[in-house]
Parts: C-alpha cells; sequence; structure tokens
C-alpha cells in the first residue's frame, strides 16, 4: 500500500516538475559557425544565468556549408532561432524570405547605442528594411614572418603587388622557402578582388545609369591570373595551394609557424589565432610576425568591409528570446571577455580596441583602406555565386587546367549571364 | 457480393503487397517523380518557399551544349567509372586467388589474410579519403617522405593539386578502399568450384593458366558479371570520394556529374538545373543496365542472380 502511494505521489511530483519546467524553459538554438566554440558555449552560461528561463542550444556547421543548410533548413519551417551568417549572405535570405526583418524585432528592446552604430548596415539592407544585425568586423592584411624576409635580406614591408612578388621571388632564392603562398581554390576571391579594386577594375560596378555592368576587361582578368599563378609557376608556393579553400588550412597555417614561409594574406581573427598558435608553442619568445596593409597597384591599396551577421530565423517560435540572445551576442562584454579574436561591427565599440604592436597593418586597413561590395551586393548578380564562379575560374587557371585567356573569356561570359546582360 | 476463390486470393496477394507499395511510393517514385518536375523549372534554393517556373527543356538544353559537359562526362565515364572498377575487378580478382591458394591454408593464414583485406573495406570512405589525403600531403606526407628518403623523387609531388596525378589519386583512393569486397565475393564464388575438375584436368596435362581460363574463369562469370554491373552503377553516381578528396579540383579538373549536381545545386543554389543533371545520370544509368542486360541476357543474368 505504503509502495503504491509512494510511487503515485513520485509520478506525479515528477509530471509536475516536468511541466512546471516546460512551461518556464525556452529553448532556443544557435548556430555559429568560428572556431571559439568553448568561448561561445561559456558566453552562452553566462547569458542563461542572467536569463533563466531561456536555455541556449549551440550548434555548428563548417562556414564551407552553412548558406546551403540554412536555406534549405528554413525554407520548410525548420533550423537554428538564430543564425551567425556572412555579411553578404543577408540579402539572399532576406530574397529568400527565411529570416525576420529587424523592425519586427526590435519591438523587444533597443541596441544601447541604437542600431545606426553597427557598420556596414547597407549589407543587411533588402528592398528598404534590414533583415540582419552585424555582429563582427573584419578585412584582410598582410601577414609577414620578419626573420624570414631578414634571412632574405628583404628591408622593409613591400607596397605593392611589384613589390611583393620581388620579395617572394628573394626569400625563394636566397633562403629555398615559399615566398608568398595563399589559399587558391575557393578563397582565392579575395586577393583576386584586391589586386582588381587597387588597379581601378572590379567585377562589378556601376554604369552610370542607374544600373551595373561588368569593371574588368579580359586583358585585366587574365593579368591578374598570370600574377597569382607566377607564384606556383615560379615554386614560391606550394602547387598543394590550389585545392586549399581558406587561409586557415593547417599547410599554410603550420608553414608560418615553423618559419618556411615568409608572406601571407588573411583576415583578423586568423591573424590572431596564429600569434596564439605562436606564443603556445614558444613560451616567452619575441613573436616574428608583423602585418601590414594590402598592396597598392596603379592605385590605393584596397580590402573589403566584411564581417559577420546575426540573423533571426523566420520560423522561430521565440522571437523575443532569440532577440534576447541577438542583444547579449553584441553586447561589449561578449568581445571583451568572450569572442576576443573578432572585431565588433559597432563604431562605438570599434573605436575601443587596443591593437597589439603585430596587428597594426589590421588598424590601418580597417581604418584606411576598406571599402564595402557595394555595387557587387546591389547588383543582379548574386554575391554568393559571383563569388564561386570567380574562384572556380581562377582555381583553373592556376592548377594549369585552362590557360588564362580561356579561364578570363569563360569568366567574363558568366558574369554576363549572371549580371543579365 | 462474394468473391470467387481467386479474386479473393488475388485480392489477399494485393492487400499484402499494399504497404510495400506504399512504401516504394513513398521513399522512391514520388520523390524521383518530384525531381523531375523539378528539372522543368528555374528553381533556386533561394526560391523554395516560391517556387520556380517552368522552362520546359531549357535546362537539360543548357547542360548538354555546356563547354564544360564534354570534361564532365569524360571524368565520370572513364577516370571515375571505368578505370576504378577495372582496377578493382582485375585486383579483387588476384586478392580473391590469393586468399583461396593452397599455401596460405598450408601455413594457416588464411583467416589472418581474409582479416587484413577486409580492413579498408570496414573503413568509413570519409575516414579512408581523410587518411589518404594525409598521406599524399605534400610536406607531411608518408608517401612523400618515402619517395624523398628513397631518392626517387627529389622534390614533394601535390598529389592531389597536381593535373597529371590527381586521377591516379582518388582512383587509389577507390580502389583501396572497394576492392576487399570484390576479393571476398569472388572469394565466395572461387569456393564453388569442384575441385575434381581441376584435379581431372591436371590428370589431362592442363597448365595452371588452363585451369583458370577453362574450369575456374567459366565458374566465376556470373559473379563477376554482377559485381561489375552494380559497381559500375555504384561508382557513376558515387560523390563521397571525389568531393572529400579534391572538391572538384584543381580548378573544375576532377569534375564528375555527381559533384556538378552538388555544385549547381548547392553551391550555385540552381535546384532546377541540378535535378536535370540528377535526371540526365538516371536515365543513362537505366540505359546502361538494359544495355548489359541484354548483353548477358535477362535469363541468364536471373540465374546468375538467384
Amino acid at each position: 500500500m505504503f509502495v503504491k502511494k509512494g510511487i503515485v505521489v513520485a509520478v506525479s511530483t515528477a509530471l509536475a516538475l516536468g511541466a512546471g519546467s516546460a512551461l518556464a524553459e525556452t529553448v532556443i538554438k544557435f548556430r555559429f559557425n568560428d572556431s571559439e566554440r568553448e568561448e561561445m558555449r561559456a558566453a552562452l552560461d553566462e547569458f542563461e544565468s542572467a536569463n533563466p528561463d531561456i536555455k541556449v542550444e549551440l550548434q555548428t556547421i563548417s562556414w564551407k556549408d552553412a548558406r546551403d543548410q540554412f536555406l534549405r533548413e528554413a525554407a520548410v519551417g525548420q533550423g537554428p532561432d538564430v543564425v551567425h551568417i556572412a555579411f553578404v549572405w543577408t540579402q539572399e535570405m532576406a530574397e529568400a524570405e527565411v529570416v525576420m526583418p529587424i523592425e519586427e524585432l526590435v519591438q523587444y528592446g533597443e541596441f544601447a547605442n541604437g542600431f545606426d552604430d553597427f557598420i556596414a548596415t547597407d549589407l543587411t539592407e533588402y528592398e528598404g528594411k534590414a533583415y540582419g544585425v552585424p555582429w563582427s568586423a573584419d578585412t584582410w592584411a598582410m601577414v609577414y614572418r620578419t626573420d624570414v624576409l631578414e634571412s632574405a635580406g628583404v628591408d622593409g614591408l613591400p607596397t605593392n603587388w611589384s613589390e611583393l612578388k620581388a620579395a617572394s621571388t628573394e626569400v625563394k632564392e636566397k633562403t629555398g622557402k615559399s615566398g608568398f603562398a595563399f589559399a587558391a581554390a575557393n578563397q582565392i576571391w579575395f586577393p583576386v578582388n584586391y589586386y582588381l579594386w587597387s588597379n581601378g577594375a572590379g567585377f562589378v560596378v556601376e554604369d552610370g545609369n542607374g544600373g551595373y555592368k561588368i569593371g574588368v576587361s579580359q586583358a585585366q582578368l587574365a593579368d591578374a591570373m598570370d600574377y597569382f599563378k607566377s607564384f606556383i609557376t615560379d615554386g614560391e608556393a606550394p602547387e598543394s595551394i590550389v585545392t586549399i579553400d581558406q587561409p586557415h588550412d593547417p599547410t599554410l597555417m603550420q608553414a608560418l609557424l615553423d618559419g618556411n614561409q615568409a608572406a601571407a594574406l588573411m583576415p583578423t581573427n586568423t591573424f590572431r589565432q596564429l600569434l596564439s598558435a605562436y606564443e603556445e608553442a614558444n613560451p616567452g619568445k619575441p613573436v616574428p610576425f608583423a602585418s601590414g596593409p594590402m598592396m597598392a597597384g596603379t592605385g590605393e591599396p584596397q580590402t573589403h568591409l566584411g564581417g559577420r551577421t546575426l540573423v533571426v530565423n523566420d520560423s522561430t517560435k521565440n522571437p523575443e528570446a532569440a532577440w534576447k540572445l541577438v542583444q547579449f551576442l553584441t553586447s561589449a562584454e561578449l568581445f571583451e571577455k568572450y569572442y576576443t579574436n573578432q572585431f565588433p561591427a559597432q563604431k562605438s565599440l570599434l573605436a575601443q580596441i587596443d591593437y597589439r604592436p603585430e596587428e597594426s597593418g589590421f588598424a590601418d586597413q580597417l581604418a584606411n583602406h576598406t571599402r564595402t561590395w557595394g555595387a557587387y551586393a546591389q547588383s543582379n548578380a548574386q554575391m554568393g555565386q559571383l563569388w564561386n564562379t570567380t574562384s572556380r575560374a581562377f582555381s583553373t587557371a592556376l592548377s594549369g587546367q585552362k590557360s588564362s585567356e580561356e579561364a578570363a573569356a569563360e569568366l567574363l561570359s558568366e558574369l554576363e549571364r549572371m549580371l543579365g546582360n | 457480393m462474394r468473391l470467387s476463390p481467386g479474386a479473393r486470393e488475388r485480392l489477399t496477394i494485393f492487400w499484402m503487397l499494399f504497404p510495400t507499395f506504399l512504401v516504394i511510393v513513398g521513399f522512391y517514385i514520388y520523390p524521383t517523380l518530384y525531381n523531375l518536375e523539378l528539372s522543368f523549372t528555374d528553381i533556386t534554393l533561394l526560391k523554395l518557399r516560391k517556387g520556380g517556373d517552368w522552362v520546359g527543356l531549357a535546362n537539360y538544353w543548357e547542360f548538354l551544349r555546356s563547354s564544360s559537359f564534354f570534361d564532365i562526362a569524360l571524368n565520370t565515364v572513364f577516370w571515375l567509372t571505368a578505370v576504378s572498377v577495372t582496377c578493382r575487378m582485375i585486383l579483387g580478382l588476384l586478392f580473391a586467388l590469393l586468399l583461396n591458394a593452397s599455401f596460405l591454408k598450408r601455413m594457416k593464414l588464411s583467416t589472418l589474410a581474409r582479416l587484413i583485406l577486409l580492413v579498408p573495406w570496414a573503413t568509413p570512405p570519409v575516414v579512408a579519403v581523410i587518411a589518404w589525403r594525409w598521406m599524399f600531403d605534400p610536406t607531411h606526407g608518408a608517401i612523400n617522405s618515402w619517395l624523398l628518403s628513397t631518392g626517387l623523387i627529389s622534390d614533394p609531388i601535390a598529389f592531389v593539386s597536381n593535373l597529371s596525378t590527381v586521377w591516379p589519386a582518388i582512383n587509389t583512393i577507390i580502389v583501396w578502399n572497394t576492392t576487399p569486397l570484390v576479393a571476398i565475393s569472388l572469394l565466395a564464388a572461387l569456393q564453388t568450384v569442384p575441385q575434381e575438375l581441376n584435379e581431372a584436368a591436371s590428370i589431362d596435362g592442363a597448365t595452371k593458366f588452363q585451369e583458370f581460363r577453362f574450369i575456374t574463369l567459366p565458374y566465376l562469370i556470373p559473379t563477376l558479371s554482377v559485381l561489375t554491373l552494380m559497381s559500375v552503377i555504384w561508382t557513376f553516381n558515387n560523390f563521397v570520394y571525389v568531393w572529400l578528396a579534391t572538391g572538384a579540383g584543381p580548378g573544375t579538373f576532377t569534375n564528375v556529374l555527381a559533384t556538378e549536381v552538388y555544385l549547381k545545386a548547392f553551391v550555385d543554389l540552381r535546384i532546377g538545373y541540378s535535378a536535370a543533371i540528377g535526371v540526365t545520370m538516371a536515365v543513362v544509368m537505366a540505359l546502361f543496365g538494359a544495355l548489359y542486360f541484354r548483353l548477358f541476357g535477362v535469363g541468364d543474368m536471373q540465374e546468375k542472380v538467384g
């Protein structure tokens, strides 16, 4: 009898507790794709302590698959509540109707310094509405292994593409090490654009009549292909870079850490990870790295103002909790304590950053030599498709699969199709 | 209304088969028809909610006329399928004969040899590709280290980045991972060959090659033909090895039909166009299957399978 009664009480209590916690607790999913997963989990623990009625499930997916995976899920009403995406995907997500407009979310709370405090908000706008919150800002700059440059007798850092090539050749000839190496598959998109921009060209430019046109000739494209290919054919970069997608690929990072490569280009967070890895492996030793602005061409050096955006899934059942999380993730505290490899995408927070001496190139680049994607993002061409098509075309030329002229002609014809001309 | 015994029997059969029929419709026929429908539209990943517009055969026409079509077809048919299936069959047969050899039995090594052979097959393809990529690595890879240390090469080879070595590298991974299945299947077939036939042939003065050619091989042909058919279909549609090893690169040098489906659908976001390539692949394989059955004879094949 006692046993029976005990079971009834226990079951009732468990059901009551379960029902109570189910009522009190909102579970939201946050998809975060950077490598600082542990730090982010610690930050979310703090968020959960401050908001005991909200639990956050952290998901991670590789950046390479992040855009397509979310589009597939969101199209059928699934997917995480808050998603970490690239700046340039926001308009595509808005066009696909899978993310919530910010104006519907601000009813749950405003940002401390308002939405205008964020940079690059134009990239989050689609048909007059903002659909994402710029979260982290970054750009790319040059990174050098100063001891390798010194041993090759290269004085000072190169400032233009010709000097970079000369320094790279010098390193190879004097030391036998790699000069300038880069990810030549998917992310060759970035150096190629920097090369074209600094030489007055660009894949998409305004046509002066409110439309857009291709801003690069076949000869300019072939020249850019030949320039980057020369590092491989002259033996200054390993042949394996033609299948390397990311600047943080172990092959490139290890060569820099081991002092087997003199120069590279990379985003801010990758450089910070490189510095940490070196310091961890060589405690107390001076850091033999320096950063410098991107190369100049016939004009000023220019890189893109890039970064990450936070968006809220249009199918979320918990928009208020999702928005609370977005507000927490954009707080100064998060960047100070947890997300320290990244720069915040808020003007007020960017002004407070203390750069390390090795990061002076990134500071200079970010402050003086960046531009947004502008016409690229505003034209008919989808940024993602433009990026992938360009990278594939350059990769076919750099690998020797096609001649530069042939690859450039095919790329131009694809660009015409994408722009709808 | 009373049904005749024959009608009742047919009705019973119908109801017993109905769940299976539903499963086939739900998991095979519906997706196939849906894919066919998508292939006639311009739907993209960005328009999944809105739906695409009807474009008729435009996707098929664009694919068949594209400048990359010939390269992709050649890569798929020759490099991916013909080369790897041929290597697999020949090596599988050699391993099966080796495992069936009497000297292994005498040395009590048969079981150990079979276990060793099964290791590559038990390795998941993803793991196999990653492991081989590391071995092929020009800086830290074991293969380059060995080639350099023996003086066979003076500079490391970027196996998966160099145009002349990338296909042999991919095929090495595929053959390593999949040959054991062929070998084990052929070993099972080998064990059905009556030993008295070999003994009789030997007494009559037949050489070892003649024994293999006129006794063993005819017994293996049914198994070999089924394995070839399955291997061709499986390899032709395979995505994993090429994608994980090279991402269809360098450039688009190792792009095959399966990777083109992925690239068009999930990189360029053109779901409709990608569906058209998928349908084309299915048609090609259906035609190949029909031709293969015709060459070997349907009745003969049923006998071989069953």
